[in-house]
């Protein structure tokens, strides 16, 4: 900016008289027509020639802006005197108004030489005085720019500097005319009455322009007939204009210039006059309430405008019944879908696998179908239920939170073993003494079906199925009642394709006659429950680490071993299961507290995959903001172990090559908000998004909203969501 | 929505941002025809000044960068700073490039002032800067007001009396106007005249806050003209 206003590159070293910006042409020129010596009247002056519409100022600027400044290095001996203001023209600026300069003017400042000035000895050529001027100026049309320049002029000592004595003449015109008497100021209420005496017969009679070089006193902006009147009688002028409202001068004296408008001047005559007036009365003090006028009037419209505002806004936290029917609707829908989750498969299978065995058996099936419902059910009222304590509690909890406890994976680790090894033929329900939920299943196969839906949504719940996520978020923020309805309706959905399995015989029909294919898939069904046992592992190795893993693993090697034991009979089965079982308890207490020990994310993340690691930055609501603040836009993924589509996920669209190469084109940062273990924080960013369990997939850019992605993410929507950036 | 700059806030400000676009257009359109509501209600009273120091602040509601509303009354009981800007303004560049209108910010908000930057450049002006530029560019600055208001049709501008950038309106927690002037005492475009010159917004709320009286409660403001709105 400044750069722009300096003198032109070649005459940077030896600066010039002229300095040329894009808004004005400036020049230091002088007039000395009898040579500079002592006495004889020397000016020099600052020339400025302005683009169209720009403007510079006056001494009194206004209500913005600057006055131009000029700072002179002269020779000793040399002085010099004040600038000789042009009379200004009044510039309105929408409701604001300044004073200044437009086209070309010139600021002539007289030069003093005193008989102390030693002119310089010239070896050659003539003797020059060099007279180095700093000016700043501010610059203006709407915008402002602050330019500054740095002027040489060397003036001649001898004969006649006259070359620019038309602006300076000029200028001498346009230079108010001191006048004979002082004339008078009141200060009356909010009003400024000024009374000009003597001004010539030329002005008499004519509109004048009113300019304080006092600034912050009167209101610049005031229009002369409309704000402000004038009146003359004879030689005198006078007039009534109101006071700035936040006056920040009280002067005793204030010079004032008044001006012929431009229609009226004539050449070779005044234009312009000035005088110091003396300022009578008090200045008004700011205590009047006038302006408390307005706002009340103004204030009820905005407030009654405010109101509505807020009551649409609130729509959106407080939904109608129509919402709340979407919701249960969509809480339903995504019952259903959860049967398709990779979570649920296992607890399909062992669906399957019930009503295979009760294949014919069509009051039997309704009964299963019922009972399996209820199972369901129940459990989705109790999370719910648990949930509403929890929240109530203030525990900021989210869905999926029960496989954030070890101890619960820990178990249904167990639990899984124990079924896989049901399955496998390790042992029969009946003749072996497992856990009583396993028992339970053996004995009454109604109770069997209940468990099995109990155990479908322990294990649906980390998996957020499309829906799912947004009507828990949704469940969350609503009152007690509907929450748990809608939890109903998720088991419902969840329970669904059983239950009308069970009760409508054309699907139960479809299932396969009983036969030795049974035994086989029986078996086979037993691989994705081991599979699912180490998942489970998995999981707790993010919890509780390497440790926690292993003495898990080792555990569920001692139970088998003690299954497997108690299935042995005679005195074998008494030694082994009994060494087996002190083996195992020995073990627990001494690597037991392993399994449920947290280990701290510090130690987490160091041991971390570093592959991954490189382009994946741990989220924290600080990061994502200093990220934000440096423009970049960030792709949060917020995540779980234990989340199975969360993992397949990273695995397919995440690690996709073309997707990475689109997240780096644009750069995209890329943030992983891990919530394998109880993170305060991320369950309140979840929520804070409206969900509350994950995955959930957020591409953020600065300035614009974020944009929440699907939860099976596809490769086409997240390259098209990075596309819109 | 929590207006001290907390932790909290800022670990929920993506969320809120996801809810408040869902309702800026809205909100939007209706602060617009607030303001037009307004602006009639002001060209009925044209002559109706601005408040003076010692008067009663107008109150108004305005809606801030993101979207959110702020309503002058609802920091009753605290010392309100309404500071005029326009990141085109070279005197507004002043003192945030050289750091002096962030500190200044800064001081004051650590005391528990309530900060209110407030561009009221028209729409149609040429260095008119959208919510989420100016934002930007606050956050570019390392700005530290408690928000950045848009007031693009100019009506709490022309309330206050606010002709530059930067103007400085404070108000004390009873409401009343205690400062209306400028940042401070030289009025220049250069940097290097913030450091001799005084901060009157620092001085007076170091005045107000150690119980004295304001020494300078009207001082001239300096820097460009606010392009309100014709």
């Amino acid at each position: 900016m400044l750069a722009a206003a300096q003198s032109p590159p070649e005459l940077a070293s030896k600066p010039g008289a002229v300095v040329t910006t894009p808004h004005v042409r400036a020049e230091l020129i002088a007039h000395a027509p009898d040579g500079v010596t002592p006495g004889a009247p020397v000016w020099v002056g600052l020339q400025i020639a302005h683009q169209p519409e720009w403007h510079t100022y006056w001494k009194n600027a206004g209500d913005s802006g600057l006055p131009t400044e000029m700072t002179w290095t002269l020779p000793a001996g040399v002085s010099t005197g004040e600038i000789a203001w042009p009379a200004p023209k009044k510039i309105p600026v929408g409701s604001l108004a300044n004073y200044g300069y437009e086209n070309t003017v010139l600021l002539p400042v007289p030069l003093e030489v005193s008989t102390l000035y030693k002119p310089p000895v010239a070896l050659g050529g003539t003797p020059a005085m060099d007279i180095q001027l700093k000016a700043s100026w501010l610059v203006c049309r709407k915008e402002c720019i602050p330019e500054e320049g740095t002027f040489t002029l060397a003036l001649p000592l001898q004969g006649s500097t006259a070359l620019h004595k038309a602006e300076f003449d000029a200028a001498f015109a346009a230079r108010p005319e001191t006048l004979a008497k002082p004339g008078a100021i009141e200060v009356d209420g909010h009003n400024l009455k000024v009374r000009l005496v003597g001004l010539p017969a030329t002005a008499q009679g004519k509109t004048l322009g009113f300019f304080p070089e006092t600034p912050e006193v009167i209101r610049t902006a005031a229009v002369s007939g409309k704000d402000w009147t004038q009146s003359w009688q004879g030689d005198t002028w006078t007039a009534t204009m109101p006071l700035a409202d936040q006056r920040s001068a009280s002067p005793t004296v204030m010079p004032v210039v008044v001006t012929l408008a431009e229609a009226d001047r004539q050449a070779g005559q005044p234009m312009a006059w000035r005088a110091e007036a003396p300022v009578t009365g008090a200045w008004p003090a700011g205590a009047a309430p006038r302006a408390a006028e307005v706002s009340p009037e103004l204030q009820a419209a905005l407030a009654a405008n405010a109101a509505k505002a807020a009551s649409k806004g609130a729509d959106l936290p407080a939904p109608s019944s129509t919402t709340f029917v979407a919701a249960l609707l969509g809480a339903l829908l995504g019952g259903l879908l959860l049967n398709l989750m990779p979570c649920v498969f296992p607890i399909l299978a062992i669906k399957v696998l019930g009503f295979a065995r009760q294949a014919g058996n069509a009051s039997a099936h309704r009964k299963a179908g019922l009972a399996y419902t209820g199972g369901v059910m129940l459990s989705f009222l109790a999370l719910g239920g648990g949930m509403l304590a929890l929240r109530a509690a203030g525990a900021g909890l989210g869905w999926g939170f029960q496989l954030q406890s070890p101890g619960v994976v820990a178990a249904l680790a167990a639990l899984f073993t124990l079924i896989g090894l049901n399955l496998a033929g390790v042992f029969e329900f009946g003749r072996a003494a497992p856990s009583s939920v396993c028992s339970a299943q053996a004995k009454h196969p109604l109770a069997n079906d209940f468990l099995s839906g109990v155990l479908a949504v322990i294990i649906a719940s980390p998996c957020s199925a499309p829906f799912m996520g947004a009507s828990l978020g949704f469940a969350i923020g609503l009152p007690a009642g509907q929450a748990l309805l809608l939890f109903a309706a998720l088991g419902f959905g969840l329970a669904l394709p059983y239950l009308v399995a069970g009760f409508v015989p054309a699907v139960a029909y479809l299932l396969p006659k009983p036969g030795p294919w049974m035994g086989t898939l029986r078996r086979l069904l037993a691989f994705p429950m081991f599979a699912t046992v180490a998942w489970l592992v998995w999981v707790l190795g993010q919890q509780s680490g390497i440790d926690g893993a292993g003495t898990l693993l080792a555990l569920l090697v001692c139970m088998a071993a003690t299954v497997w034991a108690l299935t042995l009979r005679g005195r074998a089965r008494v030694v082994i299961a009994g060494v087996l079982i002190a083996f195992t308890a020995v073990l627990t207490a001494a690597i037991g507290r392993n399994v449920l020990q947290m280990v701290e994310p510090a130690k987490l993340a160091s041991s971390a995959p570093g592959a991954a690691g490189q382009r994946w930055q741990p989220w924290s609501a600080e990061r994502v903001a200093q990220l934000s603040d440096a423009g970049r836009p960030v792709f949060i993924d917020f995540t779980a172990a234990w989340c199975v589509t969360c993992q397949y996920n990273k695995k397919s669209t995440l690690s996709d090559a073309q997707v990475l190469a689109d997240f780096d084109a644009k750069k995209v940062a890329m943030l992983r908000a891990d919530w394998t273990r109880r993170d305060p924080a991320i369950t309140a960013a979840l929520t804070a998004l409206g969900r509350s369990g994950v995955p959930v997939y957020v591409l953020q850019a600065p300035g614009k909203p974020p944009v929440v992605l699907t939860e099976i993410l596809g490769k086409d929507e997240v390259r098209a969501a990075l596309a819109a950036l | 929505m929590s207006l001290s700059p907390t932790v909290d806030s800022r670990s929920f400000r993506a969320a809120r941002n996801a809810r408040a676009a869902l309702s800026r257009a809205s909100r939007r359109a209706v602060v617009a025809a607030a303001v037009a509501l307004g602006a009639t209600f002001l060209m009925g009273n044209n002559a109706a000044a601005a408040p003076t120091v010692g008067q009663q602040a107008p109150d108004f509601v305005a809606v801030d960068t993101s979207g959110a509303k702020h309503k002058l009354s609802d920091f009753a009981g605290k010392f309100v700073v309404l500071e005029w800007t326009n990141p085109g303004c070279p005197f507004v560049r002043k003192h945030y490039g050289s750091g002096n209108m962030p500190a200044t910010q800064k001081a004051a908000t650590d005391k528990g002032v309530v900060w209110l930057a407030i561009n009221s450049t028209e729409r149609a002006a040429s260095d008119y800067l959208k919510p989420d530029a100016l934002d930007a560019w606050m956050k570019s600055q390392k700005a530290a007001p408690t928000a950045v208001l848009m007031d693009e049709d100019g009506l709490i501008g022309q309330v206050y009396g606010a002709r530059t950038t930067p103007h400085i309106f404070i108000i004390d927690p009873k409401g009343t106007l205690v400062y209306a002037g400028g940042i401070d005492s030289i009025a220049s475009a250069r940097v290097d005249d913030i450091k001799t010159a005084t901060n009157y917004v620092n001085q007076a709320l170091g005045e107000a806050f150690g119980g004295k009286p304001i020494s300078a409660a009207t001082t001239r403001p300096y820097g460009c003209s606010i392009k309100y709105k014709a």
